[in-house]
């Protein structure tokens, strides 16, 4: 018997058990075998279910007849199929339920990467020790926790592969090659000569992960062709017996847009991750893709290209199998019926307090620090506890005398490790190098927590359930409205609420400590910490385009004390605004962020009315580089359903007539160009004659930025000017 | 997730264009005043949400005379200013 200690890369099903990948404390990279067994569970009509053993005797399954809990209906007498082919189960699973559409099933879909922390405590990225007869694992013990807040480091190997342009738009000729600090190029121009040197790389650096740019939609496609084309065989796995799993791309609907996931290529016993095709890697990195895997289960290349959504989803099955509760394979639980009153008291978002429109003076802002979750678990609001009808009355809030429910069961650590993180960050000096990955690690985090709200109404997550969605928000605005009593009490004037933050104002405040007062008594008040977020020197707030009357939620940029800037909803943020639109309104607003007051802000419109005229003259005299004026807009729909095309759809077919194909959700560049049809895409071969560009529209896309930053001072002057 | 009601928003969108034949008919200067009216209920979408009414517009209607009443209060405090300068 051996034993050896590492970090546990990897985990995946096979007819015979499991694999495991550890990357031992001696640097080596070992494949393991492990025994496992999975179950899942049928229940329902007892006629049914004896149908389903009969049909289930013939295969090679163990059943057993049991008692398990339902999250909901409490325990339930149920059929256990148990079966030592881990990497089949979804066709045994997939066969019955075709012959028994009827029945309910349980546990038949949880990833096996789930399965096996529930059962052996070891999590993923953790540090473990194993037992060893030859290949095959006796015992394994965990030596870490996934909510550790200092992991050790895994002294993970990583090879990059970029090409040199994006295959979408032109053919890359080179692949630039990156390992720790050596970087070199392969030619593209023959295939053969190209694998050859990318496989001896390949085979002497042994790399754990593969970070590519357009790895998923073009390289490993493109080498799995090269390769068949060549007969010279490239296995990119590590793990030789399995070849790369490929995913289809799709289009889907989420959050109100159209969104396009390109195709993926998964590798085995190392990881690929492409970022061009992770959802979040921009915002978090391999740091933040890395802490989800470890505190949601699923592995470091599904969770960088899956939405935090399916994250917290993976959680709340990890809670429930270790609570000894089924995870329901479809969604059970329905809106419960109300009357017209009921309806109307309950459905209801987030408090947004319209804001007082203009320029505002030492104006505090203070955040709810992830509100929503820290409701759900400091009342206790999960979809088992709440809803229920106590004594013919049903409750609308979280039973605080229940039991702990599973949705705060499966958060409280995770919420508890995010301000932790923060809490160390807030202490850390800027300059620490351990900042940049403390940050990456906290925003991953984030995202589950500000997720996991959502996936509590919605309609297919499997313990969701629409009434504890409506107690969140019910708890949140009754916490606001306490929040703003507290303040106007104290004196304080409030000038906007929008969900979890408040803008606040009083004459003679003007220091964060001059708030604390105020912090404190909101937080003995509401019982949810909060933080505060800094003092503007000054903040806009805005009002709508349309009518100058009606102020606009959640649209306002300021500058704080230290001269930082922080905007929201103005066209620095949005994806469709040009650079160079972008590049000027920031210039603007940091030559404003140099005023300590409202009035010094007026000064110092001159200024900035100049910074623009310049901008303009340079357009005109084609001295600003095009990439600077790319337009970024996504599809909404195929090029052929559109029957007034947006330019994005011109634009799309524009390329269509070159043999580009688009699907709904993906992205065009283009200019605005003085043509028959108003653009120009981005990715044609021939560039825009500069005469063709269509100034005067950018002009107008730089006049409304513009007015978004002085149309709040110009009451002002109005005002100052009259009294 | 999702919204089974319309939101107080879309309320006063939908009123609002429901009265366009009303608002047509006006001259044009009450337009802009008309228009002020929902100019002043959107300023408390968030009141009128909480207010948790069968028919919200009543409770629009209440925001708008806040809104007049609120900004007479500060027309009167202006005028007494202006009388107490001229005055001294």
């Amino acid at each position: 018997m051996a034993e050896a200690t590492g970090w546990l890369l990897d985990v995946y099903a096979e007819e015979d058990g499991i694999t495991l990948w550890l990357l031992t404390d001696d640097d080596k990279r070992l494949r393991l075998r492990m025994e496992f067994v999975v179950t899942f569970y049928a229940a329902g009509d007892f006629s049914l279910l004896r149908q389903a053993w009969i049909y289930l005797k013939q295969k090679d399954v163990r059943l057993e007849r049991t008692i398990r809990r339902d999250l909901f209906l409490g325990e339930r007498d149920v059929m256990a199929v148990t079966t030592s082919d881990p990497a089949n189960i979804h066709k045994l699973f997939g066969d019955l339920q075709r012959q028994f559409p009827a029945l309910d099933y349980y546990d038949a879909d949880i990833p096996i990467t789930l399965r096996f922390i529930a059962q052996s405590n070891v999590h993923l990225l953790g540090r473990c020790r194993v037992i060893l007869d030859g290949e095959w694992v006796q015992t394994i013990e965990p030596l870490s926790s996934p909510w550790g807040i200092d992991p050790t480091p895994i002294p993970l190997r990583i090879l990059t592969l970029t090409p040199d342009c994006n295959p979408a738009i032109r053919k890359p000729r080179q692949l630039h090659v990156k390992y720790n600090q050596r970087e070199y190029s392969l030619s593209l121009d023959s295939p053969r000569a190209f694998l050859i040197s990318l496989k001896a790389d390949l085979q002497r650096l042994d790399p754990d992960l593969i970070l590519t740019d357009y790895g998923d939609t073009w390289l490993l496609p493109q080498l799995i062709q090269w390769s068949e084309e060549t007969g010279i065989e490239l296995n990119l796995n590590r793990d030789r017996e399995r070849h790369v799993l490929t995913r289809k791309a799709n289009s889907y609907f989420a959050y109100g847009q159209v969104t396009f996931r390109g195709a993926q290529a998964h590798l085995f016993g190392r990881w690929h991750i492409d970022r061009k095709n992770a959802m979040s890697f921009g915002e978090y990195g391999l740091e933040g893709a890395m802490e989800q895997a470890r505190v949601t289960g699923i592995g470091v290349q599904e969770m960088a290209r899956k939405s935090p959504g399916a994250g917290i989803t993976a959680m709340q099955m990890l809670t429930a199998q270790r609570n000894n509760t089924m995870v329901p394979v479809q969604k059970q639980q329905v809106e419960g019926k109300k009357t017209l009153a009921e309806l109307i008291r309950a459905d209801h978002g987030g408090l947004i307090y319209q804001p007082i429109i203009g320029l505002h003076g030492n104006v505090a802002q203070i955040d709810f620090s992830s509100m929503y979750p820290a409701i759900m678990v400091k009342h206790n609001i999960s979809p088992e506890t709440v809803g229920r009808t106590t004594k013919g009355v049903s409750t609308s809030v979280g039973q605080d005398d229940a039991p702990e429910g599973l949705i705060p069961k499966a958060l409280r650590p995770l919420l508890e490790k995010r301000l932790m993180l923060k809490n160390i960050l807030s202490d850390l000096d800027p300059r620490d190098c351990r900042v940049e990955t403390l940050k990456a690690r906290a925003a991953a985090l984030k995202w589950l927590l500000v997720v996991c709200f959502g996936y509590l109404g919605y309609k297919n997550a499997r313990f969701g359930k629409i009434e504890s969605h409506e107690a969140v928000t019910a708890m949140s605005r009754e916490l606001m409205l306490q929040a703003k009593e507290v303040a106007e009490d104290m004196g304080f004037t409030v000038l906007h609420m929008y969900v979890d933050c408040l803008f606040v104002q009083q004459a003679g405040f003007h220091k964060p400590s001059d708030f604390t007062q105020l912090m404190n008594a909101i937080e003995e008040k509401t019982g949810i910490p909060i933080a505060l977020e800094g003092v503007f020197k000054w903040v806009a707030f805005l009002a709508s385009k349309r009518d100058a009357r009606v102020p606009v939620p959640n649209q306002y940029f300021g500058a704080f004390q230290d001269g930082s800037l922080k905007y929201r909803g103005i066209e620095l943020r949005r994806r469709d605004t040009t650079l160079w639109v972008r590049k000027i309104q920031l210039k603007a607003l940091e030559s404003l962020a140099h005023a300590n007051t409202p009035r010094e802000f007026a000064d110092r419109v001159p200024e900035v009315m100049k910074l623009v005229e310049d901008a303009k003259r340079d357009l005109r005299m084609g001295r600003v580089p095009l990439g600077e004026l790319v337009i970024r807009q996504r599809l909404s729909r195929t090029i052929e359903a559109y029957k007034t095309p947006s330019p994005a759809a011109h634009a799309a077919r524009q390329l269509q007539a070159h043999g580009r194909q688009f699907a709904p959700g993906q992205s065009l560049e283009f200019l605005f160009a003085r043509n028959a049809i108003g653009v120009h895409a981005w990715e044609l071969d021939e560039m825009l004659d500069l005469g063709k560009l269509d100034t005067k529209r950018y002009c107008r896309l730089m006049d409304r930025a513009m007015q978004t930053i002085f149309d709040p001072i110009l009451s002002h002057m109005f005002t100052w000017r009259l009294f | 997730m999702g919204r089974t009601l319309v939101t107080i928003t879309q309320l006063l969108n939908e009123t609002e264009a429901n009265l366009s034949a009303f608002r047509r008919t006006l001259r044009r200067s009450d337009q802009y005043i008309f228009d002020g009216l929902f100019a002043a209920a959107r300023r408390h979408i968030a009141a009128i949400g909480q207010a948790e009414s069968l028919l919200p517009f009543e409770s629009a209607l209440l925001a708008m005379l806040l809104e007049q009443s609120k900004e007479i209060a500060v027309l009167e405090q202006k005028v007494e200013e202006l009388i107490k300068k001229n005055s001294g």
